[in-house]
């Protein structure tokens, strides 16, 4: 018997190596959201972010000098901006009051800066060096000052990886801002589409496209591109909805997380009234 | 134990902050090169082909668990490419293939193969045009990583591993 199997090993030993690894890798993939594959990736990225941020900062040190000019001028615009948007304030405040409406609450944000980026057609995902300790949580939305970027996917103490616009798993209810026609947005591999959209709803090019209320995952409006192009999708009976996204993930640097998760509450109301027997 | 067996987990960690920090500034339309990719493919010609598969398999849940990535995709993809690249070893084909362009050429097959399969556990549904597909996200990177690999038979270090 040992002898089979030590003639059976030295004939196909390559090729059982490799059946073996791709059983094992096959395995993980069914295991992904397995809590104990989540916990040692938050190790694994964790323990090795920490090495990167250092190394990244050596490489982007040319590029602030850039980024700093960019901002300056963004600064003056915003100061303008935001002088306008006090007059408004006010008189927003006024007219609540008047009309007996609650007050709506101030967003939390905290500001973060991209240690590493694994870029890829499909897959781009971003490491930020804020985790766990700063109240981090995964499926909390990643912001820049030009609009969307993408969502935490995982969490470690001090780190955390966030999946970009620019990632297949990603997939975002968005709405026109100026038509209030809803969307689901996704990358294709090459472009971010709105898919399905009925041909009947009136997008034009130029549009802007911001993140819809009607998402659990984020319930304020925040920017995320323009219409680029609108085509037949093969069935001719539904249109793709090209977007141009405000956010380039190659060049971010610095981001926001929206301090604000999924609405439980909501999402159990939800879920009862659809297991309503 | 031999020296050998340590050696790319050594070099994994220079490799990967390469990748993961100063590749995406070379990026071209997100088409970026796989350096890990030519590491498995290195390794494999110069070690055989068990060497190349189980180095490709822990490269790639190495990279699956610090990238964020599918975990099992790049493990499943790499320990192919580093199966591929272990035809191409053995004691009269390695100065062939690992000091010579051709080196660049193994790597487009295995780039090829890495890239397909991922491709697989991303893009692929009802609306994409397989073919294009093919074209934008396995043949693209690959011929940018193949592009890239000139480098091993370029540089003057190549034997340093060996």
């Amino acid at each position: 018997m040992f002898k089979l199997f030590s003639n059976v090993w030295n004939q196909f030993r390559e090729y059982l190596v490799l059946v073996s690894l791709v059983i094992i890798s096959l395995s993980l993939l069914t295991q992904n959201n397995n809590p104990q594959v989540q916990k040692v990736r938050a190790l694994a990225f964790g323990s090795f972010a920490t090495v990167t941020s250092v190394f990244y900062d050596l490489f982007n040190i040319t590029q602030l000098k850039n980024e700093n000019k960019v901002l300056r001028r963004l600064n003056a615009e915003m100061m303008l901006q935001l002088s306008m948007l006090r007059e408004y304030g006010i008189l927003n405040r006024e007219l609540k009051g008047m009309l007996g409406f609650k007050d709506t609450t101030s967003l939390p944000i905290i500001p973060a800066t991209i240690v590493s980026k694994s870029i890829s057609i499909t897959q781009n995902t971003i490491t930020i060096n804020v985790g766990n300790k700063e109240g981090i949580k995964p499926g909390m939305p990643v912001l820049s000052y030009r609009g969307f970027v993408g969502i935490i996917q995982t969490c470690s103490d001090n780190f955390s990886i966030a999946r970009t616009l620019k990632n297949v798993d990603l997939k975002l209810t968005v709405k026109n801002e100026k038509k209030r026609l809803n969307g689901i947005m996704k990358w294709d591999g090459e472009k971010l589409v709105i898919v399905d959209v009925p041909r009947t709803y009136d997008f034009d090019i130029g549009d802007r496209i911001v993140t819809s209320e009607i998402s659990s995952i984020i319930p304020v409006p925040i920017p995320v591109g323009i219409v680029s192009k609108i085509e037949e999708d093969k069935t001719g009976l539904l249109n793709l909805v090209h977007i141009k996204p405000f956010e380039e993930v190659l060049s971010a640097e610095n981001v926001f997380i929206l301090m604000m998760v999924e609405n439980r509450e909501k999402n159990n109301l939800e879920l009862n009234f659809y297991n309503r027997r | 134990m031999k020296l050998k067996y340590f050696i790319p987990l050594l070099v994994f960690i220079p490799v990967v902050l390469i990748q993961l920090t100063v590749i995406p500034l070379i990026s071209i339309q997100e088409v970026v090169p796989n350096l890990l990719l030519i590491t498995v493919v290195y390794f494999s010609i110069s070690n055989g082909q068990i060497f190349g598969t189980v180095t490709g398999a822990s490269y790639g849940l190495l990279f699956d668990f610090i990238s964020g990535n599918l975990v099992g995709s790049n493990m499943l993809s790499k320990s192919l490419a580093g199966f591929i690249a272990g035809y191409f070893s053995g004691e009269t084909r390695r100065e062939k293939y690992l000091y010579t362009y051709s080196f660049t050429l193994v790597v487009l097959i295995s780039a090829l193969i890495d890239a397909m399969i991922i491709s697989f556990f991303s893009v692929i549904d009802f609306n994409t045009n397989f073919l294009q597909a093919l074209f934008n996200h396995a043949l693209l990177p690959s011929i940018y990583t193949s592009i890239v690999s000139i480098l091993v038979v370029v540089i003057p270090y190549k034997r340093a591993f060996d």
